[in-house]
């Protein structure tokens, strides 16, 4: 079975078309990259499979549930992590562990095991005692990625999941993700707009442009089929000559 | 622990330890009011301080000399006698030594009061910037009071003089006693004192209400609202947590803080006007003494109707939540929308229902929020039908409610209407 179907997903906001009908197929344990420039829609599908948003057509499945009518057994499966999210700022770091281990533990996970792997995955060790309020954009991020993660979701939708981080927990992060999914086989959904980063940690990735996916595969399949040395010129070389294209970050 | 429980405690951590929301919503009303309470205390105090009349004389005859005796005998009265010329050098004389009073006795008052004539005295009270006139006031009254007394006396003296009979009963012919039926008993107080008592209780509730309901909404609007503004919201709604156990567990963690903060406003409140009320001087009458007791079985009506309205009026303020970008629309948009379902039941504070147009009495049971002001009165007077039509009647509208703004939760509309909102503008 498939851990993620998406088929034709259309999603309009009033008169703007953010999604014109993609369709993508993500394999159990692997780690699928959306990527593309703001705007391009990867936000708008990550929602939908959270089951934030409503597809205006189309169909999104997460391990055979519709994420429509089947909204509840979806969030049992999933851990999202917003682009731009925060904590709630007078608990401490690790009460807003321990209170969504709880909610998590019921779906037969030790609440014990959750929050150690939490802690750990933080890595705020004694700062953890300290309310959110205190921390800094890096260390809110640490916390809120090591929430989704503790949790060891079949599927982890990630966006942009290293915003905010330099460079050393970037990489660590990275390599955390790579291990979830190889030992403890845990689907990843990723979206960036850092394509060298989705190329580093990805094993297949979608591009994404103005609603419409423009070409998938392995990062290696794309780099031979344009002769690119990279995520980005491969990139380029689709849209760019048809297009402006927006700012990268 | 349950979902509902776990979200609830979180609800009330993340609330109680907001310093400056638990300063502003719990400590203030705390302190700032018995604070005023005791500031007007003082002032009455200051005012109830001695009288100090300065007397000045001008009668050769008996009965000056009998008013003068009268008003030394009262109490909270000091009297000096002055030998002045002219009513400018009394004054000169009164400034000089703080006195508040001067009391001039005019100089033919006895020979007045001999030849069945009216006899003058004239009161002048001397206002300083500081006292507001308030002592003046007291000190004026409690001289009067002493002028009625000798008026009273002298007015039977003069009829048993002159006419046989009972001078009381000559000068008061008509005596009325006033009695009052309530619950069909009747109760030997005048109807005017007990509509005193029952306006005191029906403009307290109204208020009581008012406040409760305005705390609770904001509470929750605010705490959906803080949701948005803190970007939590997202990740809360893609839990492995049902949308209703959601909005219920906030509206059960805001409630409790709002209850608390509304609980703290009116103790606050009520020692603010009870230092006001024991100045003023209370009835002695209880509607105990009036038989207006809640029975348990009114009781519990009236726990559960207050218990509907407050429902009724978080799952609405969460509803409106859904529009609010941040905590301060959160505000303006519950105030938008609450106050106009909560000003009209003000009416309620002077008039009876039943005797309003028909038009403004429908609108007034179509509001929720008139039917605890009417519940707290039906209480009393044990109209037990008119309370069981307001439960059902709030028990539909506030589920009817609650189902909505669940139905909201589970719709993208949260995330989304505030984009919608916008474009409106």
């Amino acid at each position: 079975m498939s851990a993620v179907k998406v088929e034709a997903l259309e999603k309009d906001y009033g008169k703007v078309k953010a999604l014109k009908g993609i369709s993508f197929e993500i394999k159990e344990g692997e780690i699928f990259g959306l990527i593309g420039p703001n705007g391009a829609g990867k936000s708008t599908t990550l929602k939908i499979l959270a089951t934030l948003l409503t597809p205006t057509g189309g169909r999104a499945e997460v391990f055979g549930h519709d994420v429509v009518k089947d909204g509840d057994e979806v969030r049992k499966l999933i851990s999202y992590l917003p682009e731009e999210a925060g904590a709630y700022k007078n608990l401490k770091g690790i009460e807003y562990l321990q209170f969504m281990a709880k909610l998590y533990a019921k779906t037969g996970k030790s609440y014990e095991g959750m929050l150690e792997v939490g802690v750990k995955l933080s890595g705020l060790e004694s700062r953890l005692n300290d309310k959110v309020s205190t921390y800094s954009k890096g260390m809110t991020r640490k916390l809120l990625l090591a929430r989704a993660l503790m949790v060891e979701p079949k599927l982890a939708i990630l966006d942009e999941p290293a915003s905010g981080l330099d460079i050393i927990n970037a990489y660590s992060i990275r390599q955390t993700i790579k291990q979830f999914a190889k030992e403890k086989g845990i689907t990843f959904l990723v979206s960036s707009h850092n394509m060298l980063e989705v190329e580093f940690l990805c094993d297949r990735v979608a591009l994404i442009n103005e609603g419409v996916i423009v070409e998938t595969g392995t990062p290696k399949e794309l780099k031979e089929k344009y002769e690119a040395e990279n995520l980005e010129e491969v990139f380029m070389s689709i849209v760019g000559g048809q297009q402006k294209v927006g700012v990268f970050g | 622990m349950s979902d509902f429980w776990i979200i609830v405690k979180k609800e009330l951590k993340d609330l109680l330890r907001d310093k400056g929301l638990i300063f502003g919503i719990i400590v203030v009303p705390l302190l700032i009011y018995p604070a005023l309470g005791q500031m007007m205390q003082i002032g009455f105090q200051q005012a109830q301080e001695e009288t100090k009349i300065v007397l000045v004389n001008f009668d050769e005859g008996d009965y000056g000399s009998l008013l003068i005796k009268t008003l030394e005998a009262a109490p909270n009265v000091t009297v000096t006698t002055i030998e002045a010329l002219n009513l400018d050098e009394a004054l000169k004389k009164a400034q000089e030594e703080d006195y508040n009073m001067i009391v001039v006795i005019s100089k033919d008052f006895s020979k007045a009061i001999e030849s069945n004539q009216k006899a003058q005295v004239e009161i002048y009270g001397i206002v300083k910037g500081i006292s507001g006139g308030m002592r003046e006031s007291v000190s004026e009254g409690r001289v009067n009071a002493v002028l009625t007394v000798i008026n009273d006396y002298l007015a039977k003296l003069k009829i048993q003089q002159s006419i046989e009979g009972n001078p009381d009963a000559i000068l008061r012919p008509i005596d009325a006693k006033s009695y009052t039926v309530i619950k069909g008993r009747i109760v030997p107080v005048p109807p005017s004192l007990v509509a005193n008592i029952i306006t005191s209780q029906s403009i307290s509730m109204p208020l009581v209400i008012f406040v409760m309901i305005i705390i609770v909404a904001q509470m929750s609007a605010g705490s959906m609202a803080m949701e948005k503004e803190n970007k939590t919201l997202e990740t809360l709604l893609t839990l492995p947590v049902k949308r209703i156990t959601i909005v219920a567990g906030k509206m059960i963690g805001t409630a409790t803080i709002g209850i608390i903060a509304a609980v703290a406003y009116m103790i606050g409140m009520r020692n603010y006007l009870g230092s006001m009320m024991s100045s003023s001087g209370e009835i002695g009458i209880s509607l105990e003494d009036l038989g207006l007791i809640a029975t348990p079985q009114g009781a519990i009506l009236f726990v559960i109707i207050m218990f509907l309205a407050i429902t009724f009026a978080l799952s609405f303020a969460m509803l409106l939540a859904v529009f609010a970008e941040d905590t301060k629309s959160a505000n303006t948009i519950v105030s938008a929308g609450i106050m106009p379902m909560v000003f009209p039941t003000f009416i309620l504070m002077f008039a009876d229902i039943e005797t309003l147009p028909l038009a403004i009495k429908y609108i007034l049971l179509a509001l929720p929020f008139s039917h605890p002001i009417l519940a707290s009165r039906a209480m009393l007077m044990g109209q037990y039908s008119s309370m069981y039509v307001s439960v059902l009647y709030l028990g539909i509208l506030s589920t009817v409610t609650l189902l909505i703004t669940a139905r909201f939760f589970t719709t993208e509309k949260l995330l989304t209407a505030k984009l919608r909102f916008r474009r409106k503008r």
